[in-house]
This record gives C-alpha cells, structure tokens and sequence, in this order.
C-alpha cells in the first residue's frame, strides 16, 4: 500500500509539470491502472470478491472509456497548447509540494493519531493537487484530468481508511464520472467550434 | 405502496424516451405533459401516504416527512415548468431557428434532470443521495448549455467544473462520515441515513467535524452559498427560462436536502453549537454578498438569480438558528421561495422572449402594454421580496422572530437590514419594468395561455400559504424541523 501511495504521489508530480495534453492522459492513465491494482490486491489479501469488481470497474471505465474519450478530444485539438498557466512548471511542482506537507500537517493537527495517516494525506494531498491543477492550467482537457485526479484521490481514500466503498456507490459514483467526461468533452468541443481554441481563460463575457 | 415510489423514478425516464419517439412538436408537449402530470400525482400520493404513516421504507428507498415537503416542492415545480416550458419552447422554436431535434433534446433532459432530483430525496443512503446530486449536475449542464452559444457555453463550463469540484469535497467529506462510521462498529448498511441518526453520539468527533466542514462547503457550493455561487448567476441566466425556474427552485432546495440530512446526524455527534456557527455566518455571507449585484443589476435573469443566493442565505442562517421555529420557518421558506422564485424565472422568460433582450433597461412598460401580465410581474415581484399578504413574508417573519427569540439580536438586526435593502433594490427595478416608458417593440406583449396559468397558479400557491396554513401541512412541517434537529 505505501509504494502504492508513493507512486501516486510521483505521478500527480509528473503531472503539475505536464503542459502536453497527450502526456496528461497517459499520467491520468497510468494512475488509474495503479489504483485497479491495488483494489486487485486489496481482493487478494481478503479474499472478498467485492474488490475484484471495484477494480474491474476501474479498468474498463478509468483505464478504457475516460482516456478513450480524452484522446480522442486531444487528438481533435490540434495547435492547441498550455500558454496561459497560473504558474509555470517549476512553481507549480514547488506548490504541490507545499501541498503535501500540508496535508500531512492538517490531518496531524485535526486528526492526531488516526491509524492510515499516510494514507489519508495522500489522499487528500492528491485531491488538492487536482484542484490545483485545475486552478493553474487554462487548457480544458487539463482541467478535466485535474478533475479525474482529485476523483482518484477520492478513490484511494476509500480504499485506504474503509477498504472500499460499497459496491453499489463505487458503481455510481463511476458513472457519475463517466458522464462528467462525457458531458465536459461536448463542451470542450463546443468551446472548440465557438472560441477556436479551448483555452477556457477566453470564458470571461459573464460577469457582474 | 412500492409501485407508487418506483412508478415515481421509473415515469420521468419512460416520459424521457417516449419523448424522443415523438413525431411533432405537438405530440412531444403533451407526452410531455401527461408525463410530469403524472409524476406530479405519484408524488402527491406519496406525499399523502408520509401523512398518514410517518415514514416508508422500501429497499434503498425511504421517504419521510422532511423528503416529503422537498417532494411537494419537486411535484409543484415540475408540473408549472412543464406547463411553462409548452409556450415557451414553442416561441424559442420559431426565434431561435431550432429544429424539433432540439425541442427533443430539450425534452429529453428536463425529464432526466426531474429524475435525478426526486432520486435525490428518496434514497436512504447518504452516499446515493451524493450520486444523485452528481447526476443532477451533469443532467442540468447541458440544459443550460442548451442554446450552444458563447456565453451558454462558459455558463455551463464554470457550473460544471464548479460544481463538480465542490461535489467532491461533498464526497471527501461523505468518506470521512463512513471512516467514523467503520470505526465506530456501527452495525446496518454503510452510510445508511436511518443507522448514523441513530448512533450519531458514538461517532468520532474529530471525525466527524471535519467531515462536516467538507460537506458543508461541497454541497454549499451546489447550493449557491457565497464564496462558491459564482456559477449560479451564469448558469441561470443562460439556461432557458422553465430550467432556470426549476435551478433556482428545486435544484438548489435539493442541495440543502442533503445538508439537513447531514446535520440531523453531524448535531448528534458534535453538538449543536459548531454546526450553527458554521451555518450562520455562511448564510449571513451569503446575503451580504447578493446585495452589490442586486442593487446595480442589468440582467434580469441575473437580478432573480442573486435573489436566489439571498435567499439560500436566509434559510442557511435559519438552518443556523436552530431551534424548532426557525427550522419550520426555513423549511416554509424553501417552499414559499421555490414556487415564487420559479414563477419569477416564467415570467423573466417571457419578457426576455417578447422585448428580445435581457437587459433591464430596455424592458419597460409591461404595465400598460398588458395589464394581466403586469398584474402577474407586479404581485410575483412583492411575493419575493417578503410583502405582505404573501407566503415569504410569512416565513421570513418567522425566521427573524425565531432569530431574536434565540438571543440573536445582532443577526437578527443585520438580516433585517439586508432583507430592506434587498427589498429597495428589487423593487426599484420591478417599478422600472412595471411603468416605464413603453419602448417600441413592447405594443404586444403576448404569453401564450399554458405559461400564464403556471404563473397564477404559482402565485395562488404563495398567496394561499401567506393567508392559510393548512393544519395537515403545518403538522408535516413541524414533523420535518423535529427530523432535521432531532426530537
């Protein structure tokens, strides 16, 4: 479990430093493929068929069907590149950093004691760096990885202080996540035809 | 019983696909129609049954008398955007050069997203409750980005990514709840409603607050609490108008659905006093912040939408309050508001589509141009703003004489002084609209016949709970407040 948690660490690193939206899908599916081993593993261990199918789920919808469809939307965006960041690579790296350490301090001081601490501030440590990553990059189909990372670290959070949500809310929250890619890929592509760009720094007619 | 609780989720997704098969524009209206009728009348008899037997429980479907006010509100809404959106639809299909494609898809999601916010209320379990609201999101986004221009698009963007985001601080929050649920050995179904209400005093406090906090700003977000309500001006003012009705009524009641679930179980564990400082200043925020850009307003639609942060800050602060007044005070509140405000939204659809703009400025006259209509704006106007005769300012009477009865009396001034000022600033734009000088597109202004009577029966609907509470709904809304606070 903590190589696990530090090899998801290492990836959500890589990923602050990531501007190609090519390489931002293959982290996201690089990470993805880690989470549905350690529920594989988690299965194994306890010999409940419950982890079999949550990480089942994973592959075909984390592994396959998400990066399928942000592919294919990246493949569509050509000329399209990250120019307008927050923070540039280093100083984003350098925030997640900052992140981490805080995460640890905030469960130290609100939780002292409790028994996965690794775990739970990696968990929230990765759900802050995909909103950070949100906050930072312009391009749309960074954001959406940003997105499906803090949902990963939603993920790993289940498994590390629970051992897994219940079957049934792991296959909702899935689908949620689905057709959140689903539903932000129609925009993304609908920002392409009306801004040329997907560039989401252009949203800003709506104010006041 | 049961087939009346399923047939109220399976009806909104046969009238969703029925729709689709549809061959003309007229057809699909009053499929769609018949559907939501129906929905409404399943919802009734659900609502009757809550009345007779407190609460029912079927599989991982419960209903109580708190769901049951929510549901009423679902089951009003519905029904008048569905009569709405007949006229309204009709006239965006001639303006906008739509194709019955587009009425389709636009029938198709309205059912959807009335699907997932009665699933909303009658599941059980606190973890489905937050699929719900999830899919409730993805439902509405493209409802508002319905007409695929710019700023419909960056509407649904931001109330995409906002939203999304904050639901999985909800989420974050929801996990920690299981952890203090795992590890305190309750028994029952993981993050089961019925398990944690009851054993909510065994729970972690630590846990659990922090829990709460998460849950708190996730679902604030989708209620449009300030500082996360910067989608809710956006996506209602770009959505088309019977959406931004049921946005702003039944989404965002919804939302605060979950949040008083969560309370009846956070209070349990942490006490009443962390919950209600939490509460109190994220509402009274939340009507500081609507005041600004209320007061110096050019979108219509945006004008209603800030009004809706206001009043998400009235309820959340009478959530706050916390004695059995105010909470049947927020509990009639939502109601009052959701059934004035939605019809508010009507009639901005209707004004939008006839003076073909949003902007204040150049809508005026409406009371000599058509006096029914203006009848209509003028009562819906004084409805929201809490004047007498109406249901608001029933409620918002009861919130404010709870507020001081509780010890609050410097709240309870600064509500009423926000409420004033929000008062001035509504009215001063509604007298604008009302009896300016007519500008030369507003000859005729017409409102087709369905869109009308959705708005008088709105009306009548706040008219009647300002003069009357009946006794059997007084009693469901004294039963909810004891549900949400314990007792």
């Amino acid at each position: 479990m903590n190589l696990l948690i530090i090899l998801l660490m290492t990836t959500a690193f890589f990923l602050t430093r990531v501007t190609n939206m090519r390489t931002a899908v293959g982290i996201f599916l690089a990470q993805s493929v880690m989470i549905a081993l350690a529920s594989i593993i988690i299965g194994f261990e306890t010999g409940e068929v419950h982890y079999y199918l949550a990480g089942l789920l994973t592959v075909v919808i984390k592994v396959a069907f998400i990066p399928y469809i942000l592919f294919k939307i990246v493949k569509r965006l050509k000329n399209e590149r990250e120019t307008n960041s927050l923070l540039s690579p280093n100083l984003s790296s350098l925030a997640a950093a900052g992140t981490t350490v805080l995460a640890y301090g905030f469960i130290d001081q609100a939780l002292p004691g409790v028994i996965s601490r690794d775990a739970l501030a990696a968990a929230i440590a990765l759900v802050l760096i995909g909103l950070q990553i949100i906050m930072i990059r312009r391009q749309a189909v960074l954001q959406i990885v940003g997105l499906n990372i803090m949902e990963n670290g939603l993920y790993l959070l289940g498994l590390s202080v629970t051992n897994g949500l219940p079957l049934i809310l792991e296959l909702g929250i899935f689908f949620d996540m689905l057709v959140a890619v689903a539903v932000l890929g129609i925009l993304t592509y609908r920002l392409k035809i009306s801004y040329a760009s997907t560039d989401t720094t252009l949203l800003r007619k709506l104010k006041g | 019983m049961s087939a009346v609780l399923y047939g109220v989720l399976i009806v909104p997704i046969l009238t969703a696909i029925a729709v689709l098969a549809g061959a003309t524009s007229r057809s699909i209206k009053i499929m769609n129609l018949t559907g939501s009728a129906l929905t409404s009348l399943l919802l009734g008899i659900i609502i009757y049954a809550i009345n007779t037997t407190a609460s029912l429980k079927i599989g991982i479907l419960y209903v109580d008398h708190l769901s049951g006010l929510f549901l009423a509100v679902i089951a009003v809404l519905s029904f008048t955007a569905s009569l709405f959106s007949a006229s309204y639809m009709e006239k965006e299909l001639i303006t906008e050069k739509n194709d019955l494609k587009a009425l389709k898809r636009y029938y198709f999601l309205f059912n959807i997203f009335c699907f997932t916010m009665i699933s909303v209320l009658v599941v059980e379990n606190l973890g489905l409750m937050w699929v719900a609201i999830e899919a409730t999101t993805l439902a509405s986004a493209l409802l508002v980005a319905f007409y695929f221009s710019r700023a419909a698009i960056e509407a649904a963007w931001k109330y995409v990514m906002i939203c999304t985001v904050g639901i999985c601080l909800a989420l974050l929050g929801t996990i920690l709840l299981y952890y203090a649920q795992v590890s305190a050995g309750i028994g029952g179904d993981a993050l089961s409603w019925l398990a944690l209400k009851d054993s909510g005093a065994v729970l972690d406090v630590r846990m659990v607050k922090l829990a709460f906090v998460f849950i708190v700003i996730g679902y604030g977000t989708k209620v449009g609490l300030a500082p996360m309500h910067t989608w809710l001006p956006d996506a209602h003012s770009q959505a088309p108008s019977p959406v931004s009705g049921l946005l702003s009524g039944a989404l965002l009641s919804c939302a605060l659905y979950v949040i008083m679930r969560n309370i009846a179980i956070v209070k349990a564990s942490v006490g009443f006093v962390f919950v209600q400082q939490v509460l109190m200043a994220l509402g009274l925020f939340s009507i500081l912040i609507a005041i600004p850009f209320l007061l110096v307003q050019h979108d219509i639609k945006r004008l209603f939408a800030y009004s809706s942060v206001e009043h998400m800050g009235i309820i959340t602060f009478a959530l706050g309050i916390g004695t059995p007044l105010a909470v049947y005070g927020a509990l009639l509140h939502i109601f009052n508001h959701a059934v004035a405000k939605s019809a508010l939204f009507y009639m901005a659809g209707v004004l939008t589509q006839e003076y073909r703009t949003k902007q204040i400025m150049r809508i005026k006259g409406l009371a000599a141009a058509n006096p029914v209509l203006g009848g209509v704006f003028a009562l819906l106007v004084l409805a929201i703003t809490g004047s007498p005769p109406f249901g608001i300012f029933f409620s918002k009477f009861l919130i404010t004489w709870a507020a001081f009865a509780a010890g609050y009396q410097l709240a309870g001034g600064i509500l009423l002084v926000l409420v004033a000022a929000v008062f001035a600033g509504m009215l001063y734009y509604g007298c604008q609209i009302l009896f300016g000088q007519p500008v030369a597109t507003a000859r005729n202004v017409r409102v087709g016949r369905p869109a009308l009577a959705a708005m008088v029966l709105s009306v009548m609907i706040v008219a009647i709970t300002g003069f009357y509470v009946p006794e059997c709904f007084n009693n469901a809304l004294r039963l909810a407040a004891a549900i949400v606070i314990g007792g």
